[in-house]
């Protein structure tokens, strides 16, 4: 199936190629109902390594998507991430992005 | 995986599945079992406190409420998730189905409480039953997805 002028049309509006991988994606969509997550139980949620979150919320901290605020909590550290202002405007835009794709097919 | 290029709708639609999983994950999922229960007994007594005189009815509606709100806040952070006051993960329709019956049920066994001293007694049971059935099952299922 290939895409409609709309569908092109969609994409330069809003569209957000760094969310749109597979994982970043559903970290943004854990975290936009949310204020904040813990990085373990993000971990949980999405069922991938340690590592591999590590990666995608580097690449989404240095857009200025998301931030991370350490707390110690029963002497360990913990790490808790949340969407920024900005992160929040980009995914709600993909998400409307995406649902322009789908309308315009 | 990385994207690039032109997204197909049925990428898209993909998309967007994979963002309501997530989300319904983040509602659900994670929360202990004695966190259900206990909201559920905390929902069950509101209509027993028709029974009591109605100062202690609602100095018990008020404990209540508080017992509720600190249920919230330590599953919270067992779950390592915080949705604020303000935020939740829980869709309307989630919301509905979790409290709605609950909440129609409690009613009713509150303003038949004059007709029969038992109504709110079984309210209560059919509260907690309710709650619980509906938090158990709907966080199970989330765990699975």
């Amino acid at each position: 199936m290939s895409p409609s002028p709309d569908t092109e049309q969609a994409i330069e509006d809003g569209f957000d190629q760094l969310i749109h991988a597979p994982v970043r994606l559903r970290i943004c969509a854990a975290l936009d109902p949310v204020r904040e997550i813990e990085f373990g139980a993000l971990l949980d949620l999405l069922g991938i390594s340690k590592s591999a979150l590590s990666k995608h919320v580097s690449m989404l901290a240095d857009a200025g998507y998301v931030e991370q605020r350490r707390a110690v909590r029963d002497t360990r550290q913990r790490v808790w991430l949340r969407l920024t202002d900005t992160g929040r405007s980009a995914y709600q835009g993909h998400i409307a992005a995406l649902r322009r794709i789908i309308d315009g097919s | 995986m990385e994207t690039h290029g032109p997204v197909s709708p049925a990428e898209a639609a993909a998309a967007l599945a994979a963002v309501r999983r997530s989300r319904a994950r983040v509602a659900w999922a994670g929360y202990p079992t004695w966190y259900w229960l206990a909201t559920a007994a905390a929902w069950a007594v509101m209509p027993l406190a028709t029974l009591l005189p109605a100062w202690l009815g609602l100095v018990s509606c008020v404990l209540v409420s508080f017992t509720l709100l600190r249920l919230v806040v330590v599953a919270g952070r067992i779950r390592g998730v915080c949705e604020g006051w303000t935020r939740g993960a829980m869709r309307s329709r989630d919301v509905a189905v979790l409290y709605g019956p609950a909440v129609v049920v409690a009613v009713a066994g509150g303003f038949t409480a004059s007709l029969a001293w038992w109504s709110p007694v079984v309210a209560a049971v059919l509260v907690f039953a309710l709650f619980a059935g509906t938090a158990l099952t709907l966080s199970a299922r989330a765990g699975r997805q």
